[in-house]
């Protein structure tokens, strides 16, 4: 008896770290991310190729036990399953693509941040580009004299390109670590922060930006 | 004074509904490139003063210099309001594609110009293509799923239906408890309209 009950937390521990690394479990972790984030995050393209083929064979499955007179209700848990994985799967491409509508002049000045999308989104981020500016250049900038009509500059005369959106970095995040994060350096400031695994803090997203790329920090 | 018309155009987009077009104003926005242009003319010819009296235009300070750069300062802070005027537009029309479709009702067709019904419609193809080569559409599944049944009323004559394995007829006005997937594409139709307590 003593035995048992003692091994029970080590099994359940085992079955939690299990339960969280399932694809599903990433992919809500992923999704999280970037609904949370300000910036576009890099695209999980291993996880959502392997969320992909599952959600093909629970389709198939659910479609085998609907023909074949198995209990109709754990058909439907099956079913609720596969729609809550692919309401998480859709509304992740979804905000992506938001973001790509939204910082497109952004996006496409900087490499470093084309290097986060997939190959479908860069293909989507040109077009989303060369329309928004096409539009831009009939409905405003051919109107306007000529010194004035750079879509990224103000005038002839600004020295850098100071008419780009950009994400806010320094926005304020919910977040959570995943393990013990000893004293570390905030980046931007040389204040130092200690996270507990499941404590919450309220932080700029600019100074632990890094830790949640490396998925480390998770937003909530 | 200056730069009175832009903010005007501004403040109309500011003060609308949120997420809703107002009538694309192209009466305003031509008066504020004309005012554009002014200025531009009244730039170049202070600047040509300043070359007939033989100074250096990087470094003089005098009453021309000053008076250019509001010119100029003018004509920047014009087309910033320009650029946020359609930018901002441009930014509830995609919104748009998500909420109605790639077909726009009359209605809201009328409030854009003409470079924003060419926008729209680029748009919204640039979104398909994306679309079919993920071969996944990303327009249904709009709010996470409850429950994979509802409740839903029925619109319009929509006649007997075979689903799974069972026929329903579902005649106008009528109240059914569907599955989800299969009430959607009805719903996105205008078909029927799900109930909520």
């Amino acid at each position: 008896m003593t035995s048992e009950s003692a091994s029970t937390p080590g099994i359940d521990g085992d079955y939690e770290a299990l339960i969280s690394t399932t694809d599903v479990e990433l992919l809500k972790r992923a999704w999280r991310n970037e609904k949370a984030a300000p910036e576009i995050l890099h695209f999980e393209s291993a996880l959502i190729q392997r969320i992909r083929g599952q959600i093909q064979l629970m389709e198939e499955t659910v479609e085998e036990f609907s023909g074949s007179g198995i209990d109709p209700l754990s058909v439907s848990l099956y079913q609720m399953d596969l729609d809550r994985t692919q309401y998480l799967l859709r509304s992740y491409l979804r905000i992506r693509l938001q973001k790509i509508e939204k910082y497109t002049f952004h996006i496409s000045n900087n490499s470093e941040v084309q290097s986060r999308l997939s190959g479908q989104e860069k293909g989507f981020a040109r077009r989303c580009n060369e329309d928004l500016e096409r539009h831009l250049e009939e409905s405003v900038l051919s109107k306007l004299p000529d010194n004035y009509r750079d879509i990224l500059k103000q005038s002839l005369i600004s020295e850098e390109n100071d008419m780009v959106p950009e994400p806010h970095l320094d926005t304020f995040v919910v977040c959570k670590s995943r393990r013990f994060l000893g004293p570390f350096q905030l980046d931007g400031s040389d204040e130092l922060l200690e996270m507990k695994p499941d404590d919450l803090c309220i932080i700029h997203y600019k100074s632990i930006r890094e830790r949640v790329q490396e998925g480390e920090i998770d937003l909530v | 004074m200056y730069g009175r018309k832009a903010f005007q155009l501004v403040k109309e987009l500011a003060s609308g509904e949120k997420g809703q077009l107002t009538p694309y104003n192209s009466d305003l926005f031509d008066q504020v490139t004309a005012e554009c242009s002014q200025h531009h003319l009244e730039l170049q010819s202070l600047i040509r003063k300043i070359q007939e009296e033989g100074l250096d235009v990087q470094t003089t300070r005098n009453s021309e210099h000053y008076g250019s750069l509001i010119h100029h300062l003018s004509l920047v802070r014009n087309k910033r309001c320009l650029m946020a005027y359609v930018y901002n537009r441009a930014e509830i029309i995609r919104s748009l594609i998500w909420k109605v479709g790639p077909v726009l009702p009359q209605e809201i067709q009328e409030r854009l110009s003409h470079t924003e019904e060419e926008y729209f419609k680029r748009h919204s193809a640039a979104l398909q293509s994306y679309m079919s080569r993920l071969d996944l559409d990303l327009t249904v599944d709009m709010v996470p799923p409850k429950d994979p049944y509802i409740q839903v009323r029925v619109l319009d004559d929509i006649g007997v239906v075979l689903s799974d394995d069972k026929t329903t007829n579902f005649a106008r006005h009528s109240m059914h408890f569907l599955k989800r997937t299969d009430a959607e594409q009805f719903i996105s139709r205008g078909l029927m309209e799900e109930l909520t307590d």
